[in-house]
């Protein structure tokens, strides 16, 4: 299997894998972890595309709200408090990114020459 | 509330002294950092090479395929001499197989782009009928001259990219491209590490002299080694690869 059929095979499975849990958050857990959803339809298939994407977090926060280990003051926690961290990340990420592409290159071959295997008519070694 | 003696820049007023060094330092620096960092990402990237569309042309000759379609120029112009051997395709990324499989062995006369890079002739034909159509003349397709087997070492690249509608036309950064063109059945080249009987570039095929295989999408933009069969075909070499021969190398 080649590296682009792998990346598809994985990328199928995920959005597979979404599906169904859109349609198991959407019909049931919605209702059980947000009480303002309850008698709400119309909106719920807006939702779909999100939850094929981050159905890791869907379901971690499933299970947090459900399991009643939620920490209501963490939402007041300013967000911006990891910007620093990320930026700084990003910026290393980027340096990296730029090293690795620069220094993990192939040499052109310039000094591999053409070799005859074999003439014409000729059986093959 | 905030500390009314902390410093703060608006853009309309004159900065704060305590902030001029600050800005001054880092206006100074974006400008070195991004300008460096553009002068160094530029300095490594690889010329893209003399190809080039050379303007419309229109030729007589006889359709032979070989995987893909060729035309050998029975009636030339002042730029592309009786004799040559041109690679056809069409315009996008689209081959010419369809177009032409029914005329093989016929005249036709062949209007559209030609694009040049160095051996490397390719006319990119013009819709419809303007671009290929049946033509009254004579001619017959060249008896094919087996050059035995070589192991090469380049790079697959789609001949109509390398050819000069892109550039680059090469390389990984145009990898996708690539297997994008030759997927529409535009013909692949090999282009040697060093030249073959003449020429830095040849036709690709696969080993039964049909279409490039799926290994040498795997393979396309990457330096590899290869072997396979070479034929001269008029003034045009054509590699039937071995795919179970592909290396990459470092």
């Amino acid at each position: 299997m080649s590296g682009a059929e792998t990346i598809l095979l994985l990328v199928r499975w995920w959005l597979i894998i979404g599906a169904m849990i859109s349609v198991a958050f959407l019909f049931i857990g919605i209702d059980r972890i947000d009480e303002d959803a309850r008698g709400a339809y119309i909106f719920r298939p807006l939702l779909v595309p999100a939850i094929l994407l981050i159905w890791p977090l869907v379901l971690w926060r499933w299970y947090v709200l459900e399991a009643g280990r939620e920490i209501w003051s963490k939402h007041y926690r300013p967000p911006r408090a990891s910007h620093l961290v990320a930026a700084i990340l990003m910026a290393a990420g980027i340096g990296t990114a730029l090293f690795l592409g620069l220094s993990n290159r192939q040499t052109w071959p310039a000094d591999i020459a053409p070799e005859r295997l074999s003439a014409p008519g000729e059986a093959n070694e | 509330m905030s500390d009314p003696k902390k410093p703060f820049f608006v853009g309309y007023l004159p900065a704060p002294p305590d902030l001029r060094l600050f800005l001054i330092v880092s206006i100074v620096s974006f400008v070195v950092i991004f300008g460096a960092t553009g002068l160094l990402i530029g300095s490594t990237q690889d010329d893209p090479g003399p190809g080039a569309g050379q303007g419309r042309q229109t030729v007589t000759g006889v359709v032979e395929m070989i995987g893909y379609p060729v035309i050998h120029v029975t009636q030339g112009t002042d730029r592309i001499p009786t004799g040559r051997t041109l690679i056809l395709s069409s315009g996008g990324k689209n081959g010419a197989v369809g177009r032409a499989a029914p005329l093989e062995g016929q005249v036709v006369q062949v209007s559209g782009l030609l694009l040049e890079r160095g051996e490397l002739d390719m006319v990119q034909l013009r819709g419809g009928n303007n671009g290929l159509q049946a033509a009254d003349g004579n001619g017959a397709v060249p008896r094919p001259k087996p050059l035995g087997r070589w192991k090469l070492a380049g790079e697959i690249c789609d001949g109509k990219c390398y050819a000069g509608i892109m550039r680059p036309g090469r390389g990984l950064a145009h990898r996708a491209c690539a297997n994008l063109c030759v997927a529409g059945e535009i013909p692949p080249v090999f282009v040697s590490s060093q030249p073959v009987e003449g020429s830095d570039f040849l036709m690709l095929t696969g080993p039964d002299g049909g279409v490039m295989p799926q290994e040498g999408y795997d393979a396309m933009a990457e330096y590899i080694s290869v072997e396979g069969e070479i034929t001269r075909h008029g003034d045009l070499l054509v590699f039937a690869m071995d795919p179970t021969t592909i290396e990459v190398l470092p």
